[in-house]
């Protein structure tokens, strides 16, 4: 999995490309914690090149949504691919995290 | 006995690597059974990358031997059959197999209900030293 951050005015956008699985998700993790650690707590997690998650990475996902909320900030998810969607769903997480159409709409309310 | 139309296997040490190696082998699968729709990939996939990564993550050897993941997976014309086996690996304590899924703070915990919603049987079997997961998904959607 390829992860990269881009730090906006008022978020930080993390793209997350391949499969997010037991190898990369504490990868994300570290990421997310990265970006908290230099000041963003408000985050969006582009997924729209994440074409696999698996229940590790659902994990590390509500991890880092602690991690943002505990800092004072909020975590989304945007692009959602079929698969992961599939994930969220048989979990209930779809009501956990929420999901928008892209990662430039994400925090687009506020 | 039913028809094999394609199959895959695979057998090598549990180790966080592998898993690339088993989205290899399922990708293969497809290949070869190109008639197998859309959602049943995308479950039947989820289920044995969950039960393969279960083995990686928390298969304990019996011997000072490493535990080897052996990856078996079928595809006749009405099911698909995975067997994901720890080979070499002590008997894990019972398994809860109608754990429901853990509510929404929890980080982890969710591989075992996650795989009982994808697939259509789940039994476990401890033979010989070997843990094995025998997953099926029948029938296929249409």
């Amino acid at each position: 999995m390829l992860l990269s951050y881009k730090v906006n005015d008022s978020y930080a956008v993390i793209s997350a490309a391949g499969r997010l699985n037991m190898v990369s998700a504490p990868k994300l993790r570290e990421m997310v914690a990265e970006v908290v650690a230099a000041g963003s707590a408000r985050i969006v997690i582009n997924l729209a090149e994440t074409a696999f998650m698996d229940s590790s990475g659902l994990g590390a996902l509500i991890g880092c949504l602690k991690a943002a909320r505990q800092a004072g900030g909020d975590l989304r998810i945007a692009a959602v691919q079929p698969q992961v969607q599939m994930v969220l769903g048989l979990t209930s997480m779809d009501k956990v995290l929420t999901s928008y159409p892209s990662a430039a709409v994400a925090f687009g309310d506020d | 006995m039913t028809d094999v139309l394609a199959r895959r296997t695979l057998r090598q040490a549990a180790l966080p690597e592998v898993i690339d190696a088993v989205h290899a082998e399922l990708d293969g699968l497809w290949d070869d059974a190109s008639f197998v729709p859309d959602m049943d990939r995308m479950t039947f996939a989820t289920a044995v990358i969950e039960a393969a990564s279960n083995v990686v993550q928390h298969a304990v050897p019996e011997s000072t031997k490493p535990v080897e993941l052996g990856v078996d997976i079928s595809v006749t014309p009405v099911r698909l059959e995975a067997r994901v086996s720890a080979f070499g690996a002590m008997c894990p304590d019972p398994i809860d197999t109608d754990a429901a899924m853990p509510d929404g703070e929890a980080e982890s915990g969710r591989g075992l209900a996650l795989i009982r919603a994808l697939v259509t049987t789940v039994t476990f079997k401890r033979q010989d030293g070997t843990n094995t997961w025998i997953l099926s998904r029948s029938p296929l959607q249409r």
